[in-house]
């Protein structure tokens, strides 16, 4: 008899790939060079220094060459690439003021919906600018600031100097000097000491021009003792030619602080999404990452956690989902750099349909950081013979006193596992919906509960007799 | 010094990551590479069994090529057992017929520098193999070692359990990488790693790579790097032993079960005895 194997749907895409109309208010040509860049900067007004840090950026893009390592990225041409598109739009800070074509995408996405019953603040982009921004009074009166990029760079440019591109330098990597150099867009946080904010803020990113790439930025810091649960969601309709996001996040989390940083990623799958998240967490403080890769063509993102102060924290929790022609390659890094610091890092895999799914990850232990404490723990689940699945960690200990563990499956639904189950009276398909439900189940207990629903909706299981 | 040093790349892991990691390549001094001496092959006809003891001294580099036929078997220890201040690249490479199988020990021990690269190759259906190596560096030595079992075959099984320690300033590299390839079904890998690390200045990278294009499979990999386990040596001081004995006791205990595998007893005690005089040392 054939084995049965469990088939699962591809995401449901229907409702991110209604494109808007593609008439923006200005359109950059496609390509990268010294004139775009300094259009891009002139456009925004940007101060000098920041004019000159783009420029900077994109001197070290030019001599910086493609990974050795990863997905293969031949399919970007940076010269079939717009890299700023401004919609037709000012940004508001009413749904109502909000071109109806523009609120309507957003509408589609429960965004606004979502911000009446369960978020604090809401900022939403639009191609390569915030086109609406909110937060309740009740945080400005605790001193909470959230607004787009650009306006905290005019209002509060000091703090914005001292900390952008400072975790990620434009050095770091190819795609890093490209996001310095046509940076456009993103959101603000600043949580003084001692305030919590009890309800998440949410950015949300939609790409709706072909050949065009996103480059938000994103800049949080949250002070002494502080609290803030930040959601950041980002969709794009299906196109023929390829499309780039490059986005940067960098987060401050202060002695005490504590900042979850909840990510569901839902691209296209013509997208390329290169993206680079970082956080810095000072003594006692506490970063949560939930991250969620469902979409794009090709992914590479690998948040990663400086932990720089004694006692400082993180918690990585990541779910990933590739199907047909995607290769997503994601994971995280965690640099122990304080003593008594610790880590716990969860991942699932699901890949199916030819779909690449990549663990990748790096922990640090560095020297003179006693007490270390890291676990690692990664689960991969192949759903066909054309797919792929790979792990790739790396732990790199320069202290003794530390206590690093890694573990690692890769395999299919168990016989074992639905054996049991059937002769418990569970139907076998059920049986077998069960487990990968509970496969993922770790992960999606992490995400908000609407994030939560969204993921098990987005999971559709059936099975079939013989597929496979 | 800086012309002798000029490095080539002796091994790589099958699929790169971050260079920051320093864990792609095994690299080996030009100089050392230039005696290499020719490939020795052993092939172990179809339904044999057979036993090889190969030790390694003052060769800088040695390679072994081993075919296994059919249902054939092939124990295998290896000991690089290198002189002081030498540098060694040390290369094995297996391939396994239908239903063959090897059981393989390593030691590396002494030395400056020892690079050791294992790969095996389980083509033939119902193969195995069973892989156990075994360090102990101090001092400023460096040990880089790259280990790949590639499972090809249906219902083959992969085992690689790597065990250790570091003291002094010592320096080492382990890549382990299962590889189920498209088709392999059925088969089974585990990789087992377990550093301990007995000074603070020591550096221990670890890579288990798992690579999987078959759904058909079973793969699980664990590592775990610490210190030596606090409990065991309180056990052991609070009946009276000193803590250097304790150690040297826990130390050997976990290097047993290695030790089992080797079957030239005069060989067993050597390295016993090196391990234990290195620890006494330290």
């Amino acid at each position: 008899m054939a084995k049965q194997k469990t088939f699962i749907e591809d995401i449901e895409r229907a409702l991110y790939d209604v494109r808007g109309e593609d008439r923006p208010r200005y359109r950059s040509e496609s390509g990268l060079t010294e004139e775009i860049v300094r259009d891009i900067s002139e456009r925004k007004r940007d101060p000098a220094w920041m004019t000159e840090m783009r420029l900077e950026s994109l001197a070290v893009y030019n001599e910086t060459p493609l990974p050795a390592w990863g997905p293969d990225l031949s399919a970007l041409d940076m010269e079939k690439i717009a890299t700023y598109v401004q919609p037709d739009a000012q940004m508001a800070g009413r749904w109502e003021d909000v071109p109806d074509e523009i609120r309507d995408a957003f509408d589609r996405l429960g965004i606004p919906e979502a911000e009446k019953e369960s978020l604090a603040g809401v900022g939403a982009q639009y191609d390569s600018e915030v086109v609406y921004h909110s937060i309740q009074s009740s945080l400005t009166k605790q001193g909470v600031i959230y607004t787009d990029m650009e306006t905290a760079l005019r209002e509060h440019e000091d703090i914005v100097r001292a900390h952008f591109m400072k975790l990620v330098p434009p050095k770091d990597h190819k795609f890093a000097a490209l996001h310095g150099a046509v940076w456009s867009g993103g959101s603000f946080v600043y949580v003084p000491a001692g305030v919590e904010v009890k309800i998440p803020l949410q950015s949300y990113f939609r790409l709706n021009a072909p050949g065009a790439g996103q480059f938000e930025h994103t800049l949080i810091i949250v002070e002494k003792g502080a609290s803030l649960h930040f959601i950041e969601g980002c969709s794009a309709p299906k196109y023929s030619v390829t499309n780039l996001h490059a986005g940067c996040v960098e987060l401050y989390v202060r002695e005490g602080a504590r900042l979850r940083y909840s990510t569901i990623e839902n691209w296209s799958k013509n997208m390329m999404n290169l993206n680079t998240k970082r956080a810095l967490v000072e003594k006692g403080g506490l970063i949560e990452w939930v991250s969620g890769s469902f979409g794009s063509r090709v992914s590479m993102l690998y948040p990663t956690s400086i932990l720089s102060g004694e006692g400082a924290r993180c918690e990585f929790t990541g779910v990933t989902f590739a199907g047909r022609g995607q290769h997503l390659d994601t994971g995280a890094t965690v640099v122990h750099a304080a003593p008594r610091t610790s880590s716990v890092i969860n991942t699932r895999s699901i890949s199916k349909d030819g779909g690449v799914a990549v663990y990748r990850s790096g922990v640090k232990v560095a020297a003179g950081a006693k007490g270390v404490k890291c676990a690692v723990n990664c689960e991969s689940l192949m759903l066909d013979d054309v797919s792929r699945s790979d792990t790739i960690p790396v732990m790199d200990v320069r202290e003794d006193d530390a206590d690093v563990g890694h573990e690692a499956k890769i395999g299919r639904i168990s016989d074992e596992a639905i054996y049991y189950l059937t002769s418990r009276g569970i139907k076998e398909d059920e049986a077998r919906a069960m487990i990968v439900r509970g496969f993922v189940e770790p992960i999606a207990k992490a995400l908000p509960m609407e994030y939560a629903v969204e993921m098990n909706n987005l999971i559709n299981m059936e099975l079939e007799g013989t597929r496979g | 010094m800086a012309a002798a040093e000029k490095e080539i790349v002796y091994g790589r892991i099958p699929v790169p990551t971050w260079r920051w990691l320093g864990v792609n390549e095994v690299r080996v001094s030009e100089e050392v590479l230039q005696e290499t001496p020719a490939a020795r092959l052993v092939t172990i006809p179809a339904g044999e069994t057979r036993e090889l003891t190969v030790v390694t001294r003052d060769e800088a580099v040695s390679e072994l090529h081993v075919e296994i036929g059919a249902g054939a078997e092939l124990r295998l220890i290896r000991a690089r057992l290198a002189s002081d201040g030498t540098q060694c690249a040390d290369k094995v490479k297996v391939a396994l017929a239908e239903n063959a199988r090897i059981v393989y020990t390593a030691v590396n021990l002494g030395g400056a520098r020892i690079a050791d690269l294992l790969d095996v190759d389980l083509v033939g259906d119902g193969s195995s193999a069973d892989v156990v190596a075994l360090y102990y560096a101090d001092g400023q030595q460096k040990i880089d070692m790259n280990y790949i079992a590639r499972q090809r075959g249906k219902n083959t099984d992969a085992s690689l359990d790597v065990q250790g320690g570091l003291a002094g300033r010592a320096e080492k590299i382990f890549r382990g990488t299962l590889d189920f390839v498209r088709g392999t079904v059925g088969s089974v890998g585990r990789e087992r790693e377990s550093v301990t690390l007995l000074s603070p200045n020591v550096v221990n990278r670890s890579a288990p790579l798992m690579l999987s294009g078959e759904a058909e499979v079973d793969g699980r990999h664990a590592t775990s790097v610490g210190r030596l386990d606090e409990e065991k040596l309180y056990y052991l001081t609070s009946r009276g032993l000193s803590e250097a004995d304790a150690r040297r006791l826990v130390v050997l205990a976990a290097a047993a079960p290695v030790l089992e595998r080797v079957t030239d007893a005069a060989l067993a005690d050597e390295i016993r005895t090196f391990i234990e005089r290195r620890l006494s040392d330290g």
